[in-house]
């Protein structure tokens, strides 16, 4: 997969690395923004009330 | 062949690294923006009691009804001097997840801060700043003082935390049930997860009001004792 990325980015090798540092920042302010904050409160951490539910 | 084990490989490390950004999510970062959030909930906060005066005597028809909570709003600012100097939170109104990241809970049904009945709050143990990780070293006499802009209320803690299940909503009751409370009263009720990282138990802390006295006064003792 990686390998497959790598070979279809344009450029030389340094406008590739330029491109995948980029790709990967993006990737990891999905994570951050969107995906975790979802993912989160399916795990036990957030009960913390009383509620009967 | 080499294509497989190449793919499974890439997967793992893929794997992986979600999982580490993932606890580095879950342990730094949500601290990271509780922090900013709190620190903007408590600065809106102060700037809304500077914007307001504090009335020197109550006019001779009785104090105007107060206005109600807001949903998500800061209500209050709390002190427990056994959780440190600088444990300093804000309680917002309601117990959603949204609200919880932001500072501490305060069930919408129960009372008001300082009001006849039970002023219950709920705050995380563990992740989002850890606000209530210091809940089990409450004792008995220990000090919660919080302060509506107005008035400083200090709360004395009457019990040890006392575990329970999650459905068990009586402990957030008017008298709450198992606090041995015996009747009516102004209480404050803490909630939170128990065991620290889990989610099967609750744990609750119970508190009478102790003193009063209007802002104009000073701080408490308690906060610097």
């Amino acid at each position: 997969m990686y390998g497959w990325i790598w070979r279809h980015l344009p450029g030389n090798a340094w406008v590739k690395a330029l491109t995948s540092l980029v790709l990967a920042l993006a990737v990891v302010y999905v994570l951050f923004q969107y995906v975790f904050p979802w993912a989160e409160p399916l795990l036990p951490f957030n009960d913390v009330t009383v509620d009967g539910q | 062949m080499r294509l497989v084990v190449k793919a499974f490989s890439e997967a793992c490390i893929t794997t992986g690294t979600l999982i580490l950004l993932f606890v580095v999510y879950v342990l730094h970062w949500t601290g990271v923006q509780a922090g900013a959030a709190t620190d903007g909930q408590l600065d809106t906060l102060q700037r809304q009691w500077a914007g307001q005066d504090v009335p020197a005597r109550q006019p001779a028809a009785g104090p105007p009804p107060p206005k109600p909570y807001e949903d998500g709003k800061g209500l209050a600012v709390m002190y427990v001097p056994r959780f440190g100097k600088d444990w300093e939170w804000p309680v917002l109104e309601g117990t959603r997840t949204a609200t919880l990241k932001k500072g501490l809970g305060h069930y919408t049904p129960t009372a008001r801060l300082g009001e006849r009945g039970n002023f219950a709050v709920a705050g995380h143990r563990r992740t989002h700043g850890d606000p209530f990780k210091d809940v089990p070293r409450l004792r008995p006499g220990d000090a919660i003082v919080l302060t509506d802009g107005t008035t400083w209320f200090t709360y004395r803690v009457d019990t040890k935390p006392y575990r329970t299940v999650p459905t068990d909503i009586g402990v957030i009751d008017p008298v709450p049930r198992a606090s041995g409370y015996a009747g009516p009263g102004r209480y404050l009720t803490l909630t939170t997860c128990e065991p620290e990282w889990g989610s099967s138990h609750r744990l609750i802390v119970w508190a009478h009001l102790d003193a009063t006295r209007p802002v104009t006064a000073g701080r408490p003792e308690a906060l610097d004792s």
